[in-house]
């Protein structure tokens, strides 16, 4: 009896060997449940539909053969230490070849060290905040396994001040959360004005807790300092606090911030009050080619939805993964340093939803963490709240997108 | 123009603190009857404001959904009464205090469970747009917020005054011993201030709702700041507790504008710590007399 068992092991240990072979084996890590879980399910349903498409035709041509993908899920739930044990779980799998995901800042650094230690090949989609590269330049890894999709907070400010000189105004109001997501954004916006020849004069730089409801006094001292817009750092419901407080102090004022301002819970909370709102995006839930109508059209139709929580997140889970599958097939290989080399020196321009990305990353070098982030300014656009949902901000920017599609 | 800026910061703070005095209203009316309070307080706020917030989404109208969500906070008053207070007032210990807090986390990991843990909006006919009044901005929901807290409190001290049920709880709050001698029953009077306490706490739930919109933590601002009130003021006095609670919001809002918005939540704390210190029955508290 116990020998059939044994043996039953054995060879269920051996087939799913022979089967793993086969397969490119893909971890997708993100919030799943709690506060942050729209920006997560996008990014992981939004990969999913790539993964499904790649596996439709066959899989990646790796040789002789196709290999299919495999998909493993973790849900971190957005918080740090459980985001840490995901990552030592997943870096002590042996046969990974890839990891997509995380969006929480925070949890990047908590867990993102057990894969560099292995060397396993990572992708950063959506998380932004720019610590989660910075660190690595800061300790001046010589050889880096990770890398980044997702338009960092540095282009983001640099986009929100630059809109509001595009507006011609001369002064701004900077609102903040307290968390260490406000504050390094009200450190970026404060640099990013410097560095953009000190146009802008910011008349107030106030700051909300997360809970805060009553935004009246923050308001009220942007209003006397004569400020024409208000730049905002925080995530949606404080934010959304934010809006509606501007509407009960009939302040006309535009509100420019990070893309948090297209959560859903911005837009939900805020309501009408909410529209004309700015921030940068790098996808506009807008049919403006035959691809991103196609993609838009499966994402509504296999997960039963009319709006995507997070469009972003799932164009960049989507994008991520047509990138990593591009390497796989420049590699050769299911081994994941191998996979990093290719990601570094990507030949082939892969067409994704969001642009077409040609030589994405750089081989790492300490000193610009540029080389390992995706995202430069041209692929960041300026959305705007609309009853309900975002829309481009400047029409240019829509045809600029459709032009370069079908180039 | 300076002036009005005042103005306007401290109606605008106070309006908030309406609600602070709300909540507190909720732990002064059980402190009366039984000298417990309960402290899952917020997670009955909370729990409230989904219940309601469930209601308007099945289709029930708006004067419909305040008296549903009431009762509901209600039943959960007599709820807690029954499962944590009684049965430690009934060996005189103080197990209730450890049994409220466990019922409240326990609300708050059923409302995450069912509900979701995002934070949504608690759609409401009254409007959002503003009115203008001597040069101020309120809107008309910050009104109703206002309106509602004198309505509520006023009926429920009316209550106590006029009617025997009133009477007997104001006996029991005098000298829980003496009443029962006199035939009133204290379990009774007890549970009847635990369900008014849950009814005051759903209205603030539904009131503010629209303003702080509905998640699990809701209430965990709110429910500091209305013990800070309630401290403040004495655990004695309804009418103390609206006069601090009105003082503590346009005090917050003051600081957080003139010191920075880091230095809000510091008047409450200073103004807990003061009144701990020296007047620690609260300001407008009877000193507690002990008879040997």
């Amino acid at each position: 009896m116990k020998k059939t068992i044994l043996a039953a092991l054995t060879m269920g240990l051996f087939t799913f060997q022979a089967y793993a072979a086969d397969t490119v084996k893909i971890a997708l890590t993100g919030p799943f449940t709690g506060g942050s879980a729209p920006m997560g399910v996008s990014m992981r349903d939004g990969a999913k539909l790539a993964i499904d498409e790649i596996n439709r035709a066959g899989g990646i041509q790796v040789g002789a053969n196709k290999m299919k993908i495999e998909v493993v899920e973790r849900d971190d739930e957005g918080k740090n230490e459980r985001g840490a044990l995901v990552a030592q779980e997943l870096s002590s799998m042996g046969d990974l070849s890839g990891v997509i995901g995380t969006v929480n800042t925070g949890v990047v650094l908590a867990g993102d060290k057990y894969f560099q230690e292995k060397g396993i090949t990572k992708i950063i989609t959506p998380a932004a905040g720019s610590a989660s590269m910075t660190q690595w330049s800061k300790a001046g890894v010589k050889d880096l396994s990770i890398f980044r999709f997702s338009a960092d907070d540095g282009i983001q400010s640099a986009m929100v001040v630059e809109d509001a000189i595009n507006r011609k105004l001369t002064k701004v109001a900077i609102l903040h959360d307290s968390t260490n997501y406000g504050v390094s954004g009200r450190d970026d916006l404060l640099d990013q004005i410097k560095k953009q020849g000190n146009k802008l004069q910011v008349v107030a730089t106030e700051k909300f807790n997360i809970g805060d409801k009553d935004m009246t006094a923050q308001l009220l001292k942007a209003k006397f300092g004569g400020a024409q817009a208000i730049l905002i750092w925080g995530i949606g419901p404080e934010m959304a606090a934010v809006s509606n407080g501007m509407a009960k102090l009939r302040m006309k004022q535009p509100l420019i911030g990070g893309w948090t301002l297209s959560m859903s819970n911005y837009i939900d909370n805020a309501g009408k009050n909410g529209n004309g709102t700015l921030m940068p995006q790098t996808f506009i839930e807008d049919p403006i080619t035959p691809k991103v109508k196609s993609f838009i059209d499966s994402y509504h139709k296999t997960y039963g939805v009319s709006r995507i929580p997070s469009p972003m997140s799932a164009a960049q889970g989507y994008d991520a993964v047509y990138v990593f599958a591009a390497a796989v097939k420049q590699a050769q290989s299911t081994d994941t340093h191998k996979i990093k080399d290719a990601l570094e020196d990507l030949r082939d321009p892969v067409k994704g939803v969001i642009a077409t990305w040609k030589q994405p990353y750089g081989k790492w070098d300490p000193a610009n963490e540029q080389t390992h982030e995706a995202f430069r300014r041209a692929q960041v656009v300026m959305g705007m709240v609309q009853d309900g949902r975002v829309v481009f901000a400047n029409k240019a920017d829509r045809q600029r997108l459709i032009k370069e599609a079908g180039k | 123009m300076y002036t009005l800026l005042i103005v306007q910061l401290a109606v605008s703070g106070a309006l908030m603190g309406m609600v602070y005095a709300l909540i507190a209203y909720g732990f002064q009316l059980t402190f009366a009857t039984s000298k417990s309070i309960n402290f899952g307080q917020g997670e009955l706020v909370m729990l409230s404001a989904f219940f309601s917030l469930t209601l308007i989404d099945r289709g029930l109208p708006y004067w419909l959904v305040v008296p549903g969500g009431m009762l509901f906070g209600a039943v959960l008053g007599l709820f807690v009464e029954r499962a944590a207070v009684r049965l430690s007032l009934e060996q005189k210990g103080e197990g209730w205090i450890l049994l409220t807090i466990i019922l409240g986390l326990l609300g708050f990991s059923a409302a995450e469970n069912i509900w979701g843990r995002d934070d949504r909006p608690f759609p409401t006919p009254i409007s959002s747009d503003p009115l203008h009044f001597f040069g101020i901005d309120v809107t008309p929901l910050e009104l109703s917020v206002a309106i509602g807290v004198l309505a509520v409190m006023g009926l429920v001290e009316l209550f106590k005054r006029k009617t025997l049920l009133g009477k007997a709880f104001e006996a029991v709050s005098a000298d829980r011993d003496a009443a029962q001698l006199m035939g009133i029953s204290a379990t009774r009077t007890i549970q009847l201030s635990y369900g008014l306490s849950g009814l005051v706490a759903a209205l603030a739930g539904i009131l503010v709702a629209p303003i702080t919109t509905v998640g699990p933590t809701m209430a965990s601002v709110l429910i500091l700041k209305a013990f800070s009130v309630a401290v403040v003021a004495g655990l004695d006095s309804g009418f103390g507790i609206v006069l601090v609670g009105l003082f503590l919001g346009a005090l917050e809002s003051l600081t957080s504008f003139y010191l920075g918005s880091g230095w809000r939540e510091a008047p409450g704390l200073i103004l807990l710590i003061l009144a701990l210190a020296v007047r620690p029955n609260g300001v407008f508290g009877k000193a507690s007399i002990r008879k040997v």
